[in-house]
């Protein structure tokens, strides 16, 4: 090859520096995540101030009022116990329902597939038109359910409107939208799982029950965490349902957080006690979100290599 | 084994009923409703034969409801618009910024770059009122309050952290020689990026879209907080339904079915990438 | 053409250097082999030459220029790669087709440069399939054709015949030095087959945890490996090495081997009373009538027939086990007691604790066909 030919393919024009060409590509991504921390810190201050968009020349630092007087304050323990109650039944029975089913759909069939599939509808259902569907056929006047509950003796059983079977109502609700997502995974889990120890173990005619406490439960025991801790960080959030249902009601039944830390915003207008209700979630989200990107990082790591 | 196999079959049998019956009945049910009247949807005990009718789909699409009472305006189409305008456009808007940035965390792993990502994803966990509110505000000092430019701004923050985890495994999964080899044939990054690691990823972008859409139209804070009326999709307009009066419960279903059907499709259409694009590729499907 | 030079690289990834501080240049048109086990660093070296990744510290020229901060694109160089890293999603055409599209060739030029080097390569039938549609063999000689057919005046080759069959590999060992001689260009060639090292390369540079532990021809190698480890890299059968320790008597150095006096020829004064190794060639070695003088008396254990040469293991008195080659065809004992002799020229000597060849150019009187 000659120089000429050399010289004619050096770098000619603008031309980004390999150095600079990442930072280039992922400044959108970094803008946007600016764009949350901003926002984020904007809470933090709020959650230390005495902030009410109805008093705006009352506003001041009142350092941590506003945590402080969660102590004396009955309604932040009834979030703070809703939130929690609903997440753990919620997390709880979807996973032993999830589980069932993945191991009702384990061996691959046409019909079994076709099952798995359509259990996807009520995932991609959004959660706030789903609570509407549950509203309409849980309406005292007409809906197919109360009808139901009425056939078994349940007369007048008021669903969502009634403060005893509200909770009931609206984890019903979260089961039917997301049990399929643990199932799904479950299932993925429960299929990517190595066939000997099964084989071998039916071989030997070890029971069943056996089988799966000391071989499909260990085994399956990542992806179980995996979901587990997905669904408990939605959930412990969960806003959808609950507010399009019952807009946190009857009375302050549903209160969770995001729906108390909404109602104080939009119907108080009491900013702080607002921010600080989101941080305290914010602080329980973070601690579980920390242990879940460790596991699905790790779970991660593993279905690359199996690609 | 044997033995056992009939009653065991048979449970099973039963059980896998009333699991579709369960998780099928409320969409069955309410796709039935939505072609009832409202006296059929009235009548007790529950019709399952009936005559169905069009006509609330009709005043859907037609924005019109004739009632005894007069003509009521109905803005669910301008709802629906609403919501395929922002999740198409969110989408979009987050491939474009989200696409490159992934190939930037895979390919070149630069200073900060774990730290960008992982502050994406964990408030991809956060509450989302957490940085709503705030926004709420600062919406409304900057103008952006109940606008398209602010809600998609918004629906950022569902969009990108998905498409950038997704699509940053993708992009790893390529071998890194294959690209080396297209530099070393004498191609710029940039043509490297476009002939080889884009078509290469191209399902998984493709995957990562679809979920990034589907989350998108299914978000209801969101809009609930930031937008009003005429801004508004069909998770939060389908809501304000059942509020306000003169509507019929024959419209709402069809409505709720209108809603619905858009994330249903795409979900059957892409499902065997759901698993990895739900699990953000910790479980592939 | 062009020459290449490698001045003070050094390459760390994290903690680990992995290659350190290191030089070398490779004449124009000249064949150079990196060889060496796998995690030395050979490939990294390549790839710091075409450009993808960057050196630390050091500088790269490709003909006399700085190339150090130019990206890939601008280097002029074709590289093979040991997994082929063909694009999935092109033709093979295209994938041999990507240089000349970089030089914005026009279509019948590229037509015509793809034909003749697949030609060449003999895939001209298979110009049409998707890499996955191809044989291992055809995927990598269009791997090859794509480093070929720009014409680069630098050529890299990272083991191109690693993931092919032994077949193939034997009929390319056989091809690949014309392929490289008619190209003109600068290769650099990395192997960790030492057969296809002295096959292609005209110097070879033994590659060891990031440095170059020696750099030669292939019978410099060969003949005065730097120390254990390279004599046992280069040769088959493996170098017979036994632990010694040299005497000195009227006659000169020598060792035992089996309570009989070897007497070595060189420079050796020093190792006297020093724990050695001796290297002893099995090409070296040869059966002897018995009563010959310093004959070590020995069992026959096994025969092996290798292709053109057979050998055969043996064992000392002392019970060490030593092989011994001998062209196919040529009388030796096959079983029972025999008798060999050491050729006392061709032994080499290394320290025991360090590993290092002792005394600097001895004389070795093999034959060069041997040492291919």
């Amino acid at each position: 090859m000659t120089a000429a030919t050399m010289q004619r393919n050096r770098p000619s024009g603008f031309r980004i520096s390999k150095k600079v060409l990442p930072y280039v590509l992922s400044l959108p991504a970094l803008l946007v995540c600016i764009g949350i921390l901003i926002p984020f810190f904007t809470s933090v201050v709020y959650s230390f101030q005495r902030y009410r968009l109805s008093q705006p020349w009352a506003r001041q630092f009142n350092w941590g009022d506003n945590y402080i007087s969660f102590f004396t304050d009955p309604r932040f323990w009834n979030t703070l116990e809703i939130s929690l109650l609903y997440a753990g039944i919620t997390v709880l029975l979807e996973l032993l329902l999830g589980l069932g089913i993945a191991m009702l759909l384990q061996k691959r069939s046409t019909l079994n597939n076709f099952i798995s599939i359509m259990l996807l509808m009520p995932l991609m259902t959004a959660p706030a038109l789903a609570a509407l569907m549950w509203k309409l056929m849980t309406n005292p006047g007409f809906g197919v359910l109360s009808y139901l509950a009425s056939l078994i003796g349940l007369q007048d059983f008021r669903w969502a409107s009634s403060p005893s079977t509200a909770l009931f109502t609206v984890v019903l609700v979260d089961i039917w939208v997301y049990t399929p997502f643990i199932m799904i995974l479950l299932l993925a889990g429960l299929r990517s799982l190595p066939t000997q120890p099964f084989e071998a173990a039916a071989l030997d005619g070890v029971p069943r029950s056996f089988v799966f406490f000391r071989i499909t439960l260990p085994m399956l025991t990542p992806y179980i965490l995996t979901a587990t801790l997905f669904r408990l960080l939605d959930s412990i959030q969960q806003f959808d349902i609950i507010y399009a249902m019952t807009q946190g009601g009857p009375g302050d039944t549903l209160t969770v957080f995001q729906v108390e830390a909404y109602l104080n915003f939009f119907q108080s207008t009491n900013v702080g006690r607002s921010a600080a209700l989101m941080i305290i979630l914010w602080a329980i989200t973070y601690f579980l979100s920390n242990i879940f990107i460790k596991n699905w990082l790790r779970l991660r790591e593993r279905a690359r290599g199996q690609a | 084994m044997e033995h056992t196999s009939l009653l065991e079959r048979i449970l099973r049998g039963i059980a896998l009923t009333l699991v579709v019956v369960f998780f099928m009945f409320p969409i069955v049910w309410i796709l039935m409703m939505s072609f009832q009247t409202n006296e059929t949807i009235l009548r007790i005990p529950p019709q399952l034969v009936f005559k169905p009718t069009l006509a609330n789909y009709t005043a859907l699409i037609t924005g019109k409801l004739t009632t005894a009472a007069g003509t009521l305006d109905i803005a669910f189409m301008r709802n629906l618009w609403n919501s395929v305008f922002l999740s198409v456009t969110s989408v979009a808007v987050a491939l474009l910024l989200g696409v490159p940035a992934a190939y930037a965390f895979a390919r070149h792993k630069f200073r900060g770059s774990e730290d960008i990502a992982f502050t994406l994803l964990s408030f991809r966990f956060a509450p989302a009122l957490l940085v709503l509110l705030p926004l709420t505000l600062y919406f409304q000092k900057l103008g952006l309050a109940n606008t398209y430019i602010g809600l998609i701004w918004v629906y950022q923050l569902i969009c990108l952290p998905l498409i950038l985890w997704i699509v940053r495994g993708y992009f790893e999964d390529i071998p890194a020689d294959i690209e080396y080899a297209y530099r070393i044939a004498g191609h710029s990054w940039f043509a490297t990026f476009r002939k080889i690691a884009l078509p290469l990823a191209g399902p998984g972008i493709a995957a990562a879209g679809l979920l990034a859409f589907i989350f998108a139209w299914n978000n209801f804070i969101f809009a609930l907080v930031l937008a009003s009326a005429d801004k508004q999709p069909v998770t939060v307009g389908a809501l304000a339904f059942i509020t306000s009066s003169g509507i019929q419960y024959g419209q709402i279903s069809a409505a709720i079915v209108l809603s619905i059907t858009p994330t249903l499709a795409l979900a059957l259409y892409a499902q065997r990438y759901l698993v990895e694009g739900l699990s953000l590729g910790a479980v592939k499907g | 053409m062009a020459s290449l030079e490698l001045r003070n690289v050094v390459k760390r990834y994290k903690s680990q250097t992995v290659l350190d501080n290191l030089s070398l240049s490779v004449a124009d048109g000249e064949t150079l082999v990196l060889f060496g086990p796998s995690g030395a660093g050979k490939t990294v070296l390549l790839r710091l030459v075409a450009g993808v990744i960057d050196p630390d510290e050091g500088k790269i020229f490709i003909g006399g220029e700085d190339m150090t901060d130019l990206d890939a694109e601008f280097r002029g160089v074709g590289m093979a790669f040991q997994n082929f890293a063909l694009f999935p999603h092109m033709t093979a055409f295209d994938n041999i087709a990507t240089p000349l599209q970089a030089k914005r060739s026009s279509q019948g030029a590229m037509k015509a440069g793809v034909e003749s080097v697949a030609k060449l390569l003999k895939i001209g039938h298979v110009l049409s399939h998707k890499p996955r549609a191809l044989s291992n063999g055809q995927k990598q000689r269009t791997a090859l054709a794509r480093a070929l057919v720009g014409s680069p005046p630098v050529l890299l080759l990272d083991d191109p015949l690693r993931n092919v069959d032994a077949k193939l590999r034997f009929e390319m060992r056989l091809e690949l030095p014309r392929l490289l001689a008619d190209r003109g260009a600068t290769v650099v060639y990395v192997t960790q087959d030492y057969k296809e090292a002295m096959a292609l390369g005209d110097r070879i540079a033994v590659m060891s945890q990031g440095v170059i532990k020696q750099l030669g021809t292939p019978e410099q190698i060969y003949r005065e490996p730097a120390n254990i480890e390279i004599a046992r890299l280069f040769g088959d059968p493996t170098i017979n090495l036994l632990d010694v320790k040299p005497s000195r008597d009227a006659k000169g150095i020598y060792v035992g081997l089996s309570n009989v006096q070897v007497h070595l020829t060189g420079a050796y004064d020093a190792t006297v009373g020093r724990d050695c190794v001796i290297g002893l060639r099995p090409e070296a070695l040869r059966f002897v009538d018995e009563g010959t003088p310093a004959a070590i008396p020995v069992t026959v254990e096994a025969e092996t027939p290798l292709n053109e040469k057979i050998v055969t293991l043996v064992r000392t008195v002392r019970g060490r086990e030593i092989l011994v080659s001998r062209p196919a065809g040529t009388p030796g004992q096959t079983e029972g007691r025999a008798n060999i002799a050491v050729d006392g020229k061709s032994a080499l000597l290394f320290d025991r604790a360090s590993g290092d060849r002792i005394g600097s150019k001895n004389v070795v009187n093999l034959r060069s066909g041997e040492a291919a």
